[in-house]
């Protein structure tokens, strides 16, 4: 016994040590690592409220991942409105779409991105899709309302801008000078049209940008305006817009207001195609947005600057925002078991499963409660009374557990759908797994109950719950979460403290009140 | 009587002090050094714990039929009808789980001794849940045991509601270190399990007289269902309860072993089941602590 105690404790003073040295070392590589010149750590935020009415459908535009910039964590938070983020069907473009819930008349979006601007990185290229075809390519060379092609005074600005046998690129380029050395910019002016600012000689930043695709469009050389930030410290910060063009089947950034062409500097943000509204509303919903941009300074919890190393492969926070979120759900579940056996080997709180309550947890954590609680209660009321009547028919047992399953399943796919048609479901996906698992709970939850009784049944699920609601606490925390992403290692001191755990041979709380009545006999205080 | 105030909480020094046995360390201290897990088998499988007493010339309750397919339910009628009284349970099973008890058989109807009435379809799922691992220890396929009902010693008559009584005698190293006897009542369903509600009574390695006893994890000294006091009764052949018990503990490699014996009218002490986890409600029902025990051994 001394000999496996001993060989324990030298395998948790190991497993303390070498994870306790792997944070260091993180953290001295977090410290010696900043970021490589021209690179910068910067946060957009979104702050939308509406005033909505039902029915009626909302557009935001998201940031995406560029080749200079990188969207290394994102969060949403949003107040009476259903969200789906979707990819435009045409341009490729991330959207938020928003759909107010019922009997909700405010509506409320945030946003939040972290984003790595590298600068040392020099071809901007575009985010967005490109369609070659012949519709395509008539796309990008429409007349559109502000952007006038083929007028007289258009035809005859171009006439002076060409001359016989130039090429294709030669003639952009005379175009952009136009338009950058000809208009001038008075963002104070009303007019934001093609036309008028060719026609005035001045205009907004949107006019002359229109402008140059006007001209463009006109001497048949596709192009589409881009909507975006440009990255800087900015309290209310305002959208701007260049144009991409299609030369040689590839998408070339200009932007004549600011004198880019070609190429654009790392921190042009692009964020919506062919459209200059970040935020697509209805007419009948008001709203009112503000967006801010700040530098933030990199910190180890926050990004990890080195790319593209082998040695990444131990970084967790390198992984896409969506990633992130899955691995860090899998690293809390060895937490969760952590209190799970806390709870089962010290204090002596009996559970249906080991891992039950975290997978319970979970689900909450990933879905709002009351969705959770809705599909939790159904799981086992339907669970239930199909064994009810499944014992009736006297089944063996896998068929029977199977069956279960399925009815299980089938009623919490129909709740989600009706859930979803209520728009009362903002997250129910997340929830679906952890809950279905809880189906083979169930079996051993009536064998309790036929075999023991009903009192000891509510007892285990009582146990179930307080360890659930335990483990729901303290794996929500989001810096939990964080810390453990940032420091995979700290699972070796969850080891540790398993080991440590397992070998633990004091009572357990429930045995103090177990054997209490052997003092009232010892004490004289109980009959005999 | 002098009273005190009641305990609501005991302090774990006053348990240490007791030299009481927690779960905890029994796994650690006990189970973990003292029974190999390559021994295990001998006690979890019933039918493995027959036929090892059956070598060793010790009496256990008369094997009827092992079922060990689904195939061999069609030979069920043939293997049920010619008896009267009989005990099915899972060759894994644990806790009394899954244990059912037949006191008659009447026009293909089973009557338990509650007087419940179980039709043949009953028994033939009962025994298919069985054989699918629904009360095994480790949910895989089992066994079914169909073997014969004993009849309890009429020692134990003015205690019994229902059900058949056992003595559970815990053995380390292979001496009798602690004893009680379980006695089933209304609320364990005629089952002689404590936590299922039965009352157990301590028994005095010595003498083989009873004293004091537990029910629900308290300190009684009476039957919750007949009023009858636990304490005195003198245990019938005691030595040769403690003999088979030695006799079976000195065959498997279990240092820390229970074994649940039950004295039969006709046969006398006969081996029912071993338990190489056996529980700690014992020490209530002697009121002192098993690690006490077994330093004084």
């Amino acid at each position: 016994m001394v000999k496996e105690y001993r060989l324990t404790l030298i395998t948790v003073v190991f497993l303390v040590v070498i994870g306790g040295l792997g944070m260091s070392l993180r953290c001295y590589f977090f410290k010696q690592s900043r970021l490589p010149p021209g690179q910068s750590i910067w946060r957009l935020t979104y702050s939308v409220d509406f005033q909505v009415r039902e029915g009626e459908k909302c557009n935001i535009a998201l940031p995406d991942n560029t080749p200079q910039n990188r969207i290394f964590r994102e969060s949403f938070s949003r107040l009476g409105i259903w969200m789906d983020i979707i990819r435009n069907k045409r341009t490729g473009a991330r959207e938020a779409v928003i759909v107010p819930l019922a009997d909700h008349t405010q509506g409320q979006f945030r946003a939040q991105f972290d984003i790595h601007v590298k600068s040392n990185i020099t071809s901007s290229g575009s985010p967005f899709l490109k369609d070659l075809s012949p519709a395509g390519r008539a796309h990008y060379l429409r007349t559109e309302r502000h952007v006038q092609t083929n007028d007289p005074y258009i035809l005859n600005i171009l006439s002076r801008l060409t001359h016989k046998n130039i090429s294709k690129s030669q003639l952009l380029e005379n175009i952009f000078n136009y338009c950058a050395e000809n208009v001038i910019r008075n963002d104070s002016l009303p007019s934001s049209d093609a036309l008028n600012t060719l026609r005035e000689g001045t205009g907004t930043s949107l006019g002359q940008v229109r402008a140059m695709l006007a001209l463009c469009r006109t001497a048949k050389i596709p192009a589409r305006l881009v909507t975006g930030f440009i990255i800087e410290n900015q309290r209310d910060a305002k959208p701007q817009f260049w144009i991409e063009v299609l030369l040689k089947k590839k998408w070339f950034p200009c932007d004549p207001v600011n004198g880019y062409f070609g190429n654009l500097p790392a921190h042009f943000l692009p964020l919506r195609c062919e459209n200059i509204e970040l935020i697509k509303v209805s007419p009948q919903i008001t709203c009112q947005s503000r967006f801010a941009i700040y530098r933030l300074i990199p910190s180890p919890l926050m990004f990890h600057a080195h790319q593209n190393k082998l040695s990444n492969i131990v970084d967790l926070t390198r992984l896409s925002p969506g990633m992130q979120e899955i691995v860090m759900l899998l690293l809390l579940i060895p937490i969760g078991a952590l209190i799970t056996t806390v709870f089962r080997n010290i204090i002596g709180l009996p559970s249906f499963g080991t891992f039950t309550p975290t997978l319970i947890a979970l689900s909450f954590i990933k879905a709002d409660w009351r969705t959770g609680c809705v599909l939790i209660v159904l799981v086992i009321s339907v669970g239930i009374l199909t064994r009810f009547i499944l014992d009736k028919l006297k089944l063996l047992l896998v068929a029977r557990l199977s069956i279960i399953l399925t009815l299980v399943i089938s009623c919490m796919i129909l709740a989600v759908s009706i859930l979803d048609h209520f728009s009362l479901t903002p997250s129910a996906s997340a929830v679906l797994l952890p809950t279905v698992i809880l189906t083979f709970v169930i079996e051993r939850f009536f064998i309790t109950w036929e075999e023991d009784s009903l009192l000891q049944t509510m007892k285990m699920a009582a146990g179930t719950l307080i360890i659930a609601v335990v483990c729901f606490g303290i794996l929500g925390w989001d810096w939990l979460g964080r810390l453990i992403l940032t420091f995979p290692e700290l699972q070796l001191w969850n080891i540790a403290l398993l080991l440590l755990l397992g070998r633990y041979t004091g009572y357990r709380l429930s045995e103090l009140w177990r054997f209490r009545d052997l003092l009232n006999v010892t004490t004289g205080g109980k009959t005999s | 009587m002098k009273t005190c105030k009641y305990r609501f909480w005991a302090w774990p020094w006053e348990l240490r002090r007791l030299a009481i046995l927690g779960i905890n360390a029994r796994n650690l201290d006990y189970l973990f050094p003292l029974n190999p897990r390559s021994s295990y088998h001998y006690v979890d499988d019933k039918i493995t714990t027959k036929q090892i007493c059956q070598e060793q010339g010790i009496p256990v309750p008369e094997l009827y039929a092992v079922i060990d397919r689904f195939g061999d339910l069609r030979k069920l009628p043939k293997i049920l009808s010619p008896k009267k009284e009989f005990v099915v349970k899972p060759a894994r099973g644990a806790g009394g789980r899954g244990v059912w008890i037949i006191s008659n058989q009447d026009n293909n109807f089973f009557y338990t001794p509650q007087d419940q009435r179980l039709t043949f379809e009953e028994m033939r799922y009962h025994i298919s849940t069985i054989l699918s691992g629904l009360y095994s220890l480790e949910g895989q396929l089992d066994r079914v045991i169909i073997e014969q009902r004993i009849v309890p010693h009429p020692v134990f008559a003015p205690l019994l509601v229902s059900g058949t009584p056992d003595i559970r005698i815990i053995l380390y190293r292979h001496r009798p270190v602690m004893a009680m006897v379980r006695l089933p009542t209304r609320a364990s369903k005629g089952r002689a399990n404590l936590h299922q509600g039965a009352v157990a009574s301590g028994i005095n390695l010595q003498t083989g007289i009873t004293c004091g006893g537990v029910y629900k994890n308290k300190v009684t000294d009476i039957h919750p269902d007949t009023g009858v006091s636990l304490s005195g009764i003198t245990i019938p052949n005691w030595d040769r309860v403690l003999e088979i018990a030695i006799q079976f503990g000195r065959v498997v490699d279990l240092q820390y072993l229970g074994i649940d014996i039950i004295l039969d009218t006709n046969h006398g002490p006969v081996i029912l089941e071993a338990n190489a986890r056996p529980g700690l409600a014992i020490q209530i029902a002697n009121g002192c602590g098993l690690i006490k025990q077994i330093g004084n051994n």
